[in-house]
């Protein structure tokens, strides 16, 4: 379960989009402009190109709001709304299948939210897509869009309008799912599961190792079928070290939860009824105090709360006497080079020969609970977005081709957009072995797998070389394609998390802000620039 | 001339060009013509002779593969000069799934229109082309006819100065043909400029002032239709039906004044006539194409070779 949200790094993705919409809008404008220069109207392409600024600028709503509404009685009276009744035909049977008391709790209560964002995302995607796919198409096939076109219309009015239509259709059916969705988890789900509906907040720090020789290093790698786990030794130095930021008194109140989901592996049988003993040391660096907590046992397959409260005692066991400690005023410490507020907790397994495992997300601190709805509703907004992102795609692509390609092609964007972006991303990076396009081609010939080492010679050179280029198409390519991974939502809702806004909703929000405007200026050429006939 | 040209089409030539850019039709080949202020022009020719290519030319809706055209002083790309434009397409091409109201409310908001603007000028066009008994039916429960009506009233929506109607009287029943001519004479005398096409010379003779004659894409003729259809050669006279003796009798009277009859028939329209004799010549001799006429000469068609473009 490698559930990890990292934040998101806004200015990086800003600096991609501007290199990305920047390279692509100057190659475009090279092409029409070496096009003109060639059929000898290089004039007419720029001409063109400030005419469309005085376009943009006397944009109306009022024509916007007519195209819009008049995709919204078009999606109506097409019946594409019955998709809707799919969905509550779906809803009345699925609690059959669904049902299963021998689970543990949140995983039952899993299962349903699972189903539900799942079977929304999975009605209204599609429908969204072909929706706005046949759109534009049909209405040139059927030339209806000539009567459009001869009136004072823009044409960004016309790819606004057609955005804004299907998306308000979509977010119709959106919320009544989302509604429907919600209150058939709450009637459906088992009693018992009813508490695992929450949406934790966490907090997370950043995650070291101390090794068994007490030295900075790393976790030890147990061989355990994937390395998202790094594992401390028992009875050893041996320990995890995480830093929290920013915690204060205002944030986190006057008892702090601390919430674990360690795994353990036993190299030994130990004790089977018991979990391993494992303990927290709160650790302040600048005021040298190290102050163990009580040991507790870490269960398989449990997560498990600790309620620390703000007063911490401890008896010296040199003097016996008992020291008192506050957690805010003598444990969280201004950090000399940020300075910011922060708490170190070490976690030290207790049993020896036994080993504790631990990932970054696996210790947080839990702030106030939210309401379910509230990352219910969240991870339907994510939904949303990405609907918004299909069909801003779906209208700009089939302004310029008919609907079955413009149908296809989104759904590539959409397959690649999922789950082929990290390999583009390993290849791009050189980390994916021997993954050159004539690099590959040579290696093919030459039957020489990826490890062998090719010899450096000229013309292996300007192998690399032309590879270094096409590397450089990918690049672009991969970040053209949106990352529609960051759009699902549902591990959140469905680990009872509330899902967070620096990992999840920023970047998903500012995708579909990136996307929108090069979709609109690519509807808006295409429609100003082709002649509307049906090929 | 003093008039004001309100389309000015110069040189045009139309290439129709397939996915690849292979020419499949040239369906106009240098078409020069102005259209003055306040006329109702009308473009004849039989089917296929490139008159809805000049029209979607003129909308901007097609590229021009060479020439220029200025519609209202501005190039036919231009978006703002169809605030003042009406277009009637071939077949109305509009929304089946919305009814009369809701298409011409739609139509009136990419005109900016206001909603009370948008109201009454709807209630007025839907009484003048008498759709009010079905303006809450859906479009594509409509016949050709009311398709038609709907199409025209769509056009109308903006108070246009310039008037585009692309076969306005097909599909229509006699009555309907009578109320559309008698709404471009209206128009005209509302002081717009109406442009029509058309290949029933009947709607043309009654209401156009100037024709041009198309013929696969070449304009074969052009001018005020009276003068285009004065004829100093011939003299018509119209009879009660008469007998073959009749007949004899009065080619013998006309034989005493040393003239002779060229054809016994039931009358037809004069501009049938001259548009059968230039489409029949054009068929003779292809390469034969208009000229304007000199400064204050008569306008005439004249034999020249066509350099092929
Ligand atoms: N979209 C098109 N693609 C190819 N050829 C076309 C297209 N539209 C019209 N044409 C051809 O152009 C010529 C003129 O057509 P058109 O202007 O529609 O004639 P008219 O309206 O006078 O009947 C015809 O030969 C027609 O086949
Ligand atoms: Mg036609």
């Amino acid at each position: 379960m490698s559930f990890d949200p990292q934040p998101y790094n806004v200015l990086l993705a800003l600096g991609h989009w501007l290199a990305v919409f920047g390279s692509c809008l100057g190659i475009a404008f090279f092409v029409a402009f070496m096009t003109g220069v060639a059929s000898g109207r290089a004039g007419a392409v720029i001409g063109a190109v400030t005419s469309s600024f005085s376009d943009f600028f006397s944009t109306s709503c009022r024509r916007i709001g007519a195209v819009a509404l008049l995709t919204f009685q078009e999606s109506k009276r097409r019946k594409a709304l019955y998709v809707f009744f799919v969905f509550a035909a779906l809803f009345m049977f699925a609690g059959w299948f669904l049902s299963n008391p021998s689970n543990r709790p949140e995983l039952q209560a899993k299962s349903y939210i699972v189903f539900v964002l799942t079977a929304i995302s999975w009605l209204i995607l599609p429908v969204m897509l072909l929706l706005s796919c046949w759109g534009v198409p049909e209405d040139i096939r059927l030339r209806s869009l000539h009567t459009v076109v001869t009136k004072p219309i823009r044409r960004h009015e016309i790819v606004l309008g057609r955005m804004v239509g299907y998306i308000s259709v979509g977010t119709i059916v959106l919320l009544l799912m989302g509604v429907i969705g919600y209150v058939w988890i709450f009637r459906q789900i088992p009693d018992e599961a009813k508490p695992s509906l929450v949406a934790r907040v966490p907090v997370y720090g950043t995650l070291t190792f101390i090794n068994r020789e007490g030295k900075q290093g790393s976790g030890v790698n147990v061989g355990d079928i994937w390395d998202f786990r790094s594992y401390v030794e028992g009875a050893t130095k041996a320990r995890a070290v995480w830093t929290f930021d920013d915690v204060s008194e205002q944030r986190v109140g006057d008892q702090m939860v601390l919430e674990t989901k360690f795994e353990a592996f036993r190299t030994h049988k130990g004790n089977m009824e018991k979990g391993l003993l494992a303990r927290f040391i709160f650790v302040n660096p600048v005021k040298n105090i190290s102050l163990p907590g009580k040991p507790f046992e870490v269960k398989e397959y449990q997560d498990a709360t600790l309620v620390i409260d703000r007063k911490m005692t401890e008896v010296d066991e040199q003097t016996g006497e008992l020291k008192s400690f506050d957690l805010f005023n003598d444990l969280v410490y201004t950090d000399p080079e940020d300075g910011g507020n922060k708490l170190r907790v070490e976690v030290q397994c207790l049993d020896a020969g036994q080993y504790l495992g631990m990932a970054r997300p696996d210790l947080f601190i839990r702030l106030a609970d939210r309401p379910f709805a509230v990352s219910f509703s969240k991870s339907v907004l994510g939904i949303w977005l990405m609907m918004c992102m299909i069909v801003m795609l779906g209208v700009s692509v089939s302004c310029f081709v008919k609907g079955p390609v413009a149908t296809l092609a989104v759904f590539t964007f959409l397959i690649i957009g999922q789950g082929m972006r990290e390999f583009m991303g390993r290849v791009v990076t050189g980390q994916e072995h021997g993954s050159g396009l004539v690099e590959s081609i040579y290696r093919l010939v030459y039957h020489l797998n990826p490890t062998v080492e090719i010899d450096d010679s000229a013309a292996t050179k300007v192998m690399f070389g032309i590879d270094q280029i096409f590397k450089k198409l990918l690049w672009l390519v991969q970040h053209i394609i949106p990352d529609f991974g960051v759009f699902r939502m549902s591990p959140y809702v469905a680990n009872g998390f509330d899902v967070s806004w620096e990992a999840a909703m920023v970047p998903c929000l500012l995708i579909t802000l990136g996307y929108a405007l090069p979709c609109l200026l690519i509807g808006y050429y295409t429609l100003r620039f082709r002649e509307l006939e049906a090929k | 001339m003093s008039q004001e040209n309100v389309i000015e089409i110069k040189n045009l030539s139309k290439i129709y060009r397939d996915f690849w850019g292979r020419p499949k039709v040239q369906a106009l080949k240098s078409l020069s013509l102005d259209v003055h202020k306040g006329e109702v022009f009308g473009l004849l020719g039989p089917n296929g002779s490139g008159k809805t290519t000049t029209m979607k030319l003129l909308l901007g809706l097609l590229f021009p593969s060479s020439g220029e055209i200025s519609v209202l002083g501005k190039p036919a790309v231009d978006v703002d000069k169809n605030e003042k434009i009406g277009y009637l397409p071939e077949e109305s091409y509009l929304y089946r799934f919305l009814n009369a109201d809701e298409t011409l409310d739609f139509y009136g908001r990419l005109f900016n229109m206001s909603k009370a603007q948008r109201v009454e000028r709807s209630n007025q066009l839907i009484e003048s082309v008498g759709l009010q008994h079905a303006r809450r039916r859906q479009l594509k429960e409509y016949s050709k006819g009311m398709t038609r009506r709907i199409g025209l009233a769509q056009a109308l929506i903006n108070n246009p100065d310039l008037v585009l109607l692309d076969e306005p009287t097909s599909g229509l029943d006699p009555l309907g043909t009578k109320d559309m001519k008698d709404l471009i004479l209206k128009l005209k005398d509302e002081g717009k400029t109406v442009v029509m096409c058309s290949h029933l010379l009947a709607d043309v003779e009654d209401v156009c002032d100037r024709i041009a004659i198309l013929y696969q894409g070449e304009l074969k003729t052009l001018g005020r239709v009276d003068q285009l259809l004065e004829s100093h050669e011939e003299t018509n006279i119209r009879t009660s039906q008469l007998s073959p003796e009749a007949i004899k009798d009065v080619e013998a009277a006309l034989a005493k004044h040393n003239a002779s009859v060229k054809r016994v028939d039931h009358p037809r329209t004069t501009l049938e006539e001259l548009f059968l004799k230039t489409v029949e010549e054009s068929q003779a001799r292809p390469g034969q194409r208009y000229v304007p006429p000199e400064q204050g000469a008569e306008a005439k068609t004249t034999e020249q070779p066509v350099a092929s473009k």
